[in-house]
C-alpha cells in the first residue's frame, strides 16, 4: 500500500534518532495495524510510545525503537508462546503480549524464558483473571464494556436511577483494580464491530480509562486506519482529537497520584469488583466522589478521612474486618451494610463483566439506600450538569489541590457546569486538551465550600482548584 | 412619554383581568405576539413590548409578591439531541432571567420562581443548576428572587388546599404547595410545545406541574405525604390505578375513565379553575415539535421565533394553538387532541376563558405572521 504523510503532521523518520524507550510503567500504548515503518510517522505529536503488534518486519522495529517507541509482540492462546515470544526478543520488540486466557503458569514461564534479554511481558486477561497486587509493573485485561450513554431501540437515551442517561463505563473497574497496588493498568478492549465509532466515541474511550488512571489500548477499526493511512481529512481530524485527549491527561502525569477526594468509601468483593455497571458506576454517575476498598484490602489507613462507608457483602469480610467498620462507625462514620443474602448465588462465568437482570434489580435495593444515605450531602464535591459526564473528584495529600476531571460522553458540547468542592480554595484553573488554561472566578457556595462555574466541556476537562 | 408609556397608552385602557365577555360566555383577554428568532437576541425588549401591549407590567406586579411557575418537564438530565433543554423542552434561562429583570423594574416587591422538580423534593436551585442555569444571575436579575419546589412541602409548614369552584370536573379540591396561595399574582410560563397525552403543553397544562409528587405521585404515602418523592406521577393522576395521600381529597368518582386522554385535561382544567393564572408567558422562540420531553418517540427540534403573553389562560392557549397551526377549538379525535380531550374547551366549559379567536384580541404580531406550524 502507498502511504501518503497526512498533511499537518512531521515526519517521524525524519526527527532525529536520539529517543529512548520509556519504563513500561509510562508506556501509552495503542495496537498497530501496519508494519509499514511510514506510519509510525501518525505517531508524531502523541503520546503513544508503545506499539502492540500482531506482525512485524525488522524495519519498522528498528524504526519504531529509534525513536523511543516500544513494541510488542501480540501472542494470542491456541499455541505455545515460547518460541514466537523468544523470536520477538531476537528481533528486538521490547517484550510480548499474552492476550488471553493462557494456561496457568504460561506467563511466568515466558518471563522467566526472557529474563536474559529484559523483555517485557504483558498479560491482557479476563478481569478475573488479573494478577492484582503483584509485582507485575503493568496489570491489563482484554474485557470491557465500550464507553458511552447507552440508547435504547427506540434511539432515546437509557435512563439510570437518578433519571440521567446510563453511561457505560469501565471507571468502577478501574478504581477497584487500582486500588489493589500502583501497577499500571491497560484495557485491551476493541471498539465494537460492524459499527461506524465516531471520533468522539473514541475520545470517549481514551477519556474513560485516562480520567480514572487507566490506559484503554488504542485500538482503530480497520478502516479508520486504512483512511488514516492513506491521508483521508476526516480520519485525520478524529485522529487528532484522540491525540489531543490523550495527550491532555499523560501530560500531567501528577493526577495519576492524586487520592480520591471523596469521604464516602466502598468496601467491595474482589469479584463484585470487577465488573462494569455495579454499585461504584451507579455512585459515579450521581458524581459523588468515592474511594473503592477491595474487601481483602480494608485498614484503618483505607479509611481514613472517610465519613460514610457502604459494605456491599459482609460475608466477604474477616471478623477483624468487620471490627474494623464498627469501629469506623463508634468513631462518628455512617455505615451502610447491605442485607444479608441479596447477592445472587451463581458464581460469575469467566466472560461476565456486566450485571445480569437479576443482579442488577437486587443492586437497585442497595443502591437506593446508599442514595438515601448521601443524598444531597456534599461528600467531596457535588457537581451539576453533568447528566451525560463523569467525574473524578481527586486531591493532594495535604489538601491543598483539589482536581476535578470531567469526561462528556455525548456527542455534543456541554455548556454552564457547575462544580461545588468542600474546602475554601482561592484560585481555580480550567485545563482543556483544546489548550484552554483559564482561570475561572470562584464563590462561596451556600454551605461553605467553593464554587466554580465552567462554560462549556468538549470531549474533557479538568478544573485545578489550589 | 416614554416609549413604553406611549405603546401603553394606545393599547387601550390597562386590562389587568380579562374583559367579562357577554352574558353566559367566558371572558376573552388580549393576546400579545413577539418575533425573537433566538436566544442569541435580545429577549428583553420584544418581552417589554408585549408587556406594555398588555396594558403594562407595573400595574400588575408593582408592590407584590409574585410567582412564576415555570416549565422544566422531566429530568433535567435527559435531553433532546443533547442540546440544553432551555432550547428545547424547557422554558429558556434567558426568557426566565429577563422576565424577572422587567418585573424588578416594574416594582414587583417579591418574585418568586417554582417548579415541581421531576422526581425530587431537593432545592429548585439544585434543579435549575441541573439545567445548566446561572442561578447567581438569576438571583441577580431583580431584588428579592426566591426559588421554591413545589414537588412536596418545600419550605412551607402545610400544604394549601385549592377548592375547584363548582365542584371539579375529577377531584373537588387539590393540595399544593402553598407557593401558589401566598402569592399575589401567579404566573405561568410555558414553553410552546405539543403534549403526548394532552395534545399541547401551554399555559394550562404548565400547571398540572403544580401537583406534588409529594401526594399525587407515584411514590405518594398512602395516608400522608412521602417528602421525599422519587417518582413521577403516572399511577395516579394520568392512569388513576390508586388515590393521592389520604390526606388530600380523594377523587369524585373512582369508576370514571382511567384512560390519560380524558383525565390529565380534566386536571388541568380544574387546576386552573382553582387558582387562577394572572398572567402567560409562553417561550416559543426555540422548541420541540411532537411531544413534550425526549422520553416521546419522533421529538423533533423546531424554531418557531415566538413568544406570547396574555392575561387569559384559555385565551393565551387559544392564541398560541393558533400560532402552532391548531384549531383551539378542535374537538376530541382532531389534531392536536386525537387521542385527548380539549382542555381549552374543557376550561372554558367551566368558565375559566374563552377559546374563541374571533373574541380575542391579538397585538402585537399577527397570529398569520407569527403560524409556524407544528404538523405538516
Amino acid at each position: 500500500m502507498m502511504l501518503r504523510t497526512a498533511p499537518g503532521i512531521a515526519l517521524l523518520s525524519a526527527m532525529p534518532l536520539l529517543a529512548s524507550i520509556a519504563p513500561p510503567s509510562a508506556w501509552v500504548p495503542a495496537r498497530w495495524n501496519g508494519a509499514n515503518p511510514k506510519s509510525l510517522d501518525l505517531l508524531s505529536g502523541t503520546p503513544i510510545n508503545c506499539l502492540l503488534v500482531n506482525s512485524y518486519t525488522p524495519e519498522f522495529v528498528t524504526t519504531a525503537a529509534a525513536h523511543g517507541i516500544a513494541t510488542l509482540a501480540v501472542l494470542k492462546p491456541g499455541a505455545d508462546p515460547a518460541d514466537p515470544a523468544r523470536k520477538a526478543a531476537r528481533d528486538g520488540l521490547q517484550g510480548v503480549v499474552l492476550e488471553g486466557d493462557f494456561p496457568t503458569g504460561t506467563a511466568a514461564r515466558v518471563r522467566d524464558m526472557l529474563a536474559d534479554a529484559h523483555a517485557v511481558v504483558v498479560e491482557l486477561t479476563s478481569r478475573a483473571r488479573m494478577p492484582l497486587g503483584g509485582p507485575d509493573p503493568i496489570v491489563g485485561t482484554y474485557q470491557g464494556v465500550w464507553p458511552g450513554i447507552q440508547v435504547l431501540d427506540n434511539g432515546a437515551a437509557k435512563a439510570a436511577p437518578s433519571g440521567s442517561p446510563w453511561i457505560d463505563t469501565n471507571t468502577g473497574f478501574i478504581r477497584s483494580v487500582r486500588a489493589w497496588g500502583p501497577a499500571a493498568v491497560w484495557l485491551g478492549y476493541l471498539p465494537p464491530a460492524h459499527s461506524v465509532v465516531t471520533g468522539e466515541r473514541y475520545q470517549a474511550a481514551i477519556a474513560d480509562a485516562e480520567m480514572a488512571g487507566a490506559r484503554w489500548i488504542v485500538a482503530l477499526d480497520d478502516d479508520f486506519f486504512a483512511r488514516l493511512e492513506r491521508g483521508d481529512t476526516a480520519a485525520i481530524k478524529n485522529w487528532r482529537g484522540m491525540a489531543q485527549v490523550l495527550q491532555f491527561f499523560e501530560g500531567h502525569p501528577e493526577w495519576r497520584a492524586l487520592r480520591s477526594y471523596g469521604k464516602l468509601a466502598v468496601v467491595q468483593d474482589h469479584d463484585d469488583a470487577l465488573l462494569s455497571g455495579g454499585i461504584l458506576d451507579m455512585i459515579a454517575a450521581k458524581h459523588t466522589p468515592m474511594r473503592a476498598i477491595p474487601g481483602q484490602r480494608l485498614t484503618p489507613e483505607a479509611l481514613a478521612g472517610a465519613t460514610m462507608a457502604v459494605d456491599v457483602d459482609a460475608n466477604s469480610l474477616t471478623p477483624e474486618q468487620r471490627e474494623m467498620l464498627k469501629t469506623f462507625a463508634r468513631a462518628g462514620g455512617t455505615v451502610l451494610t447491605a442485607p444479608p443474602g441479596w447477592k445472587g448465588q451463581s458464581a460469575l462465568q469467566p466472560d461476565q463483566i456486566t450485571l445480569d437482570k437479576a443482579e442488577l434489580d437486587r443492586l437497585n435495593d442497595i443502591w437506593h439506600d446508599v442514595q438515601t444515605m448521601t443524598g444531597r450531602k456534599n461528600l467531596g464535591a457535588r457537581l451539576f450538569n453533568v447528566a451525560s459526564m463523569l467525574s473524578n473528584v481527586l486531591s493532594t495529600d495535604d489538601g491543598k489541590q483539589v482536581v476535578v476531571e470531567l469526561v462528556n460522553y455525548s456527542a455534543y458540547p456541554i455548556e454552564n457546569v457547575s462544580v461545588q468542592v468542600l474546602g475554601t480554595f482561592k484560585h481555580a484553573q480550567l485545563i482543556t486538551p483544546e489548550g484552554i488554561q483559564k482561570s475561572l472566578e470562584v464563590y462561596v457556595t451556600d454551605e461553605g465550600g467553593t464554587g466554580v462555574d465552567v462554560e462549556r466541556v468538549s470531549a474533557c476537562a479538568t478544573v485545578r482548584l489550589d | 412619554m416614554t416609549r413604553r408609556e406611549w405603546i401603553a397608552l394606545i393599547s387601550a385602557a390597562p386590562l389587568l383581568k380579562a374583559a367579562p365577555g357577554p352574558e353566559g360566555t367566558p371572558p376573552a383577554a388580549p393576546v400579545a405576539i413577539a418575533k425573537c428568532a433566538s436566544y442569541d437576541e435580545d429577549v428583553t425588549a420584544p418581552l417589554a413590548t408585549m408587556f406594555d401591549q398588555l396594558g403594562g407590567l407595573a400595574g400588575i406586579v408593582r408592590g407584590k409578591t409574585v410567582t412564576i411557575k415555570l416549565n422544566m418537564t422531566g429530568s433535567p438530565g435527559l435531553r433532546v439531541d443533547g442540546r440544553p433543554p432551555g432550547v428545547t423542552h424547557y422554558v429558556h434561562p434567558k426568557l426566565v432571567g429577563a422576565t424577572a429583570h422587567l418585573m424588578g423594574l416594574a416594582g414587583a416587591r417579591r418574585i418568586r420562581f417554582v417548579e415541581s422538580a421531576w422526581a425530587t423534593s431537593g432545592p429548585l436551585e439544585d434543579y435549575l443548576l441541573d439545567s445548566g442555569w446561572n442561578v447567581r444571575q438569576l438571583l441577580a436579575a431583580a431584588p428579592r428572587v426566591e426559588f421554591e419546589n413545589t414537588n412536596a412541602l418545600g419550605k412551607g409548614k402545610a400544604y394549601a388546599r385549592f377548592q375547584v369552584p363548582g365542584g371539579g370536573y375529577l377531584f373537588p379540591a387539590y393540595d399544593l404547595n402553598r407557593a401558589y396561595e401566598d402569592t399575589d399574582v401567579f404566573v405561568s410560563m410555558a414553553k410552546l410545545k405539543n403534549h403526548a397525552t394532552c395534545g399541547v403543553t401551554l399555559s394550562m397544562k404548565n400547571c398540572f406541574g403544580m401537583l406534588p409528587a409529594s401526594i399525587y405521585g407515584d411514590d405518594a404515602g398512602v395516608d400522608e405525604p412521602n417528602e421525599n418523592p422519587t417518582k413521577g406521577r403516572s399511577k395516579i393522576m394520568h392512569r388513576g390505578a390508586r388515590q393521592p395521600s389520604k390526606s388530600a381529597p380523594a377523587e369524585l368518582d373512582p369508576a370514571s375513565s382511567r384512560d390519560a386522554g380524558y383525565r390529565v385535561p380534566h386536571i388541568v382544567a380544574d387546576l386552573v379553575k382553582s387558582r387562577p393564572i394572572d398572567l402567560q408567558i409562553v417561550d416559543g422562540i426555540e422548541s420541540i415539535a411532537g411531544g413534550e420531553g425526549p422520553w416521546v418517540r419522533g421529538v423533533r427540534r423546531v424554531q418557531p421565533g415566538v413568544l406570547l403573553a396574555g392575561l387569559n389562560p384559555v385565551s393565551t392557549d387559544a392564541v398560541a394553538a393558533a400560532v402552532m397551526g391548531y384549531d383551539p377549538r378542535a374537538p376530541r379525535g382532531t389534531a392536536p387532541f386525537r387521542t385527548c380531550e380539549n382542555t381549552l374547551l374543557l376550561a372554558e366549559r367551566v368558565g375559566v376563558g374563552s377559546a374563541d379567536l374571533r373574541r380575542i384580541d391579538v397585538r402585537g404580531v399577527p397570529v398569520a405572521g407569527a403560524r409556524f406550524r407544528y404538523e405538516a
